[in-house]
This record gives C-alpha cells, sequence and structure tokens, in this order.
C-alpha cells in the first residue's frame, strides 16, 4: 500500500505519494521513495509527475518568486517548464511534457493560485513525513548579496574618509570668501603703488 | 503600513504578537513599537534611532506572524485586482485606504510619498509589497523575510 500526503493551501492541493524508505527504519507513515505528485488547482488542468519532475517544477516556482518582488524581468526558463509574466498580476506558466507527441501545456496563474502554489511547495519541503531534496532557494542568503554587502562596507570605507577631507577643505575654503574683500585689496595695492 | 491597512486594529495586534512570541524583552510596550516605526524617513514623524540587531529581529517576527494570520485577506486583495471586471471593490477599498493612511501618517512633500499617493503608479509598490508578505507565510518565513530585505 502506497502512503499519500496532501498540502493544502485555499485553492491548490499537492499529493505526494510513495513509500518509506524501510531499510532506514523510517515510519509507515513517511514518505521517502516519492513515485507520484499531483498538484490539483481548482478551474485549472490536473499536473502530475514522477519524482525528478518535482524538483525542477519547486525550483522553478521559487526562482521565479524571487525575481518577481525583486525589480528585476521575471522570467525563468528551463528544459520543463517556463514561467513569463503577463503583467503585475498574471503570469504564464508552459510545461513541458518529457514524453513525446504530448503538446506543452499552457496555463495562466494569478498572483493569488501563484502564492497558494508556492505555499504548498513550501508546506512539502518544510514537512518532516516527506523527504525531498530540499530547496534553499530563500534558506540562504544570496552570494551575490553576502558578496554585494561586504563590498559596499569596504567600498565606503574606502571612499568615505577622502571624501570628507575634500569636501571639509572646500567648505572651509569657501568661508574665506567672507573675510576677503576685493575692493579693499585693490585700495590696499594702490596705496603700495603710490609709495 | 500594508499590514496596518488590512487590519484596522494594527497597533493593537501587532503589540498583542510581540506579547504572544514572548518579545516583551526587545519591545515592552506599544511606545517602543511606534517609536521604531518612525525610524522610516518617509513618516512624518520621522526620528533616526538606530535599530538595534534584536529589534530589527523582533520587527520581522512579528511582520511574519501578522502576514499569516492575514494572508486570506492579502489573498483576496490580490485576485481582486487580478479580475477588475468581477470583482474589484475588495482591491478599491484597500488602495483607497492604504492613501488614507499615507495621507494621515507620511510626510507629504517626499518625492516618494507622492508617488506612493498616485492610485495609477502605486500599483507595483503595493503588489510587490502584498507578494513579499504572502510568501513568508510558512515556517521558515523569518528567514525569508529576512533575505529579501537584505537582498533589496
Amino acid at each position: 500500500m502506497q502512503n499519500k500526503i496532501s498540502f493544502h493551501q485555499s485553492s491548490v492541493t499537492l499529493e505526494i505519494m510513495g513509500l518509506p524508505d524501510y531499510s532506514n527504519n523510517e515510519n509507515k507513515d513517511q514518505i521517502s521513495i516519492i513515485s507520484q505528485w499531483k498538484l490539483t488547482i481548482i478551474d485549472k488542468p490536473l499536473i502530475e509527475g514522477k519524482v525528478e519532475h518535482l524538483g525542477p517544477i519547486m525550483n522553478a516556482f521559487f526562482i521565479y518568486s524571487n525575481l518577481l518582488i525583486k525589480d528585476e524581468i521575471p522570467i525563468y526558463e528551463s528544459k520543463l517548464i517556463d514561467i513569463k509574466a503577463e503583467n503585475l498580476d498574471m503570469h504564464n506558466i508552459l510545461l513541458k511534457s518529457s514524453k513525446p507527441n504530448v503538446k506543452p501545456l499552457t496555463l495562466k496563474f494569478g498572483n493569488s493560485l501563484l502564492l497558494d502554489t508556492i505555499n504548498c511547495f513550501d508546506q512539502l519541503n518544510e514537512s518532516s513525513k516527506v523527504r525531498v531534496n530540499k530547496t534553499g532557494a530563500y534558506n540562504t542568503i544570496p552570494k551575490k548579496v553576502r558578496i554585494g554587502l561586504n563590498n559596499k562596507v569596504k567600498f565606503l570605507n574606502f571612499i568615505m574618509p577622502p571624501l570628507i577631507s575634500i569636501c571639509s577643505l572646500i567648505l572651509l575654503s569657501y568661508s574665506f570668501i567672507y573675510f576677503y574683500n576685493p575692493v579693499e585689496d585693490k585700495e590696499k595695492n594702490e596705496l603700495i603703488n603710490l609709495k | 503600513m500594508i499590514l496596518e491597512t488590512i487590519d484596522l486594529n494594527g497597533i493593537q495586534s501587532l503589540y498583542e504578537i510581540s506579547n504572544r512570541l514572548n518579545l516583551n524583552d526587545v519591545l515592552p510596550n506599544k511606545v517602543t513599537i511606534w517609536k521604531l516605526r518612525n525610524n522610516n524617513p518617509l513618516r512624518k514623524s520621522y526620528v533616526n534611532n538606530n535599530i538595534k540587531f534584536d529589534e530589527f529581529d523582533a520587527l520581522i517576527k512579528i511582520t511574519v506572524e501578522m502576514s499569516r494570520y492575514l494572508y486570506p485577506y492579502i489573498r483576496d486583495i490580490l485576485q481582486s485586482k487580478e479580475n477588475p471586471e468581477k470583482n474589484s471593490i475588495i482591491w478599491n477599498d484597500f488602495n483607497k485606504r492604504f492613501i488614507e493612511l499615507i495621507k494621515e501618517r507620511f510626510n507629504l512633500d517626499s518625492m516618494r510619498v507622492k508617488k506612493l499617493l498616485n492610485q495609477t503608479k502605486n500599483d507595483e509598490v503595493i503588489i510587490k509589497s502584498l507578494l513579499t508578505l504572502s510568501l513568508c507565510v510558512s515556517n521558515q518565513g523569518y528567514q525569508k523575510l529576512k533575505n529579501f530585505l537584505l537582498d533589496y
């Protein structure tokens, strides 16, 4: 008998079917060997696949959502799935079957459906009952940021002292304008010439 | 501000959540939360207090917890925006209240605030903020939101 574990979020349900790994002394209600998964979305065709499709599809959604909330152009393309933003509210998803002669499936997701799907994948990722290759799309600070933060600090440390000194020099020199009176200076020169 | 637009009793909810999460040491009362909120340079009552790391952490935890319980509302607002012909009431109400709150609390001389007040141009900011909040409702939401903020 296969185990079945479901994850729900509003209009989306993700079902995972599979068996526990008895060689690892796992509980009988656990799933470590995934045989099939199904993503049921209200008013949309059923999406199903094998374990090798689950990881790439989850990753696609996680990466796309990351791109979406940054100011980058949200486009994700891979062998299995393409996700592109139509506008701020709509996203076009193209699922490419690994079977020959099966036409790709195009779906239109609104933000609400996209969020529900990602939250279902999040629940799966965090579940202790299903063992999948955990995706760390969010869990680590992106390399770019880590480098970015260090570089920013180093750059600021490097540029700030000379910048401050130049600014203070400029300000100080400007203040001398008030002490310098060109008319008085001219008179003084005239006096010197007279002598 | 987005969370307060949805939850009419925002400051009270923030305080109750901070109690529930045992953050009393960092945020002992509503005044502390109010002071922290005033670190936003767009606010009328902006005061530049340096936010300590544990205060920053506490604010993230509260935001995640509040987004979790407001998720159904956030979802409804986004759904209402997707289908304006079918049902635009929720989105319009939300946008109207958001603008009212900004007029009440933000410095209207700031160009960034003026941009937020423009109902045709503030869509992107609102949608992205709503998406960010609703992507952080899982158990790892705290880490996600922290990463999003650091990556901003």
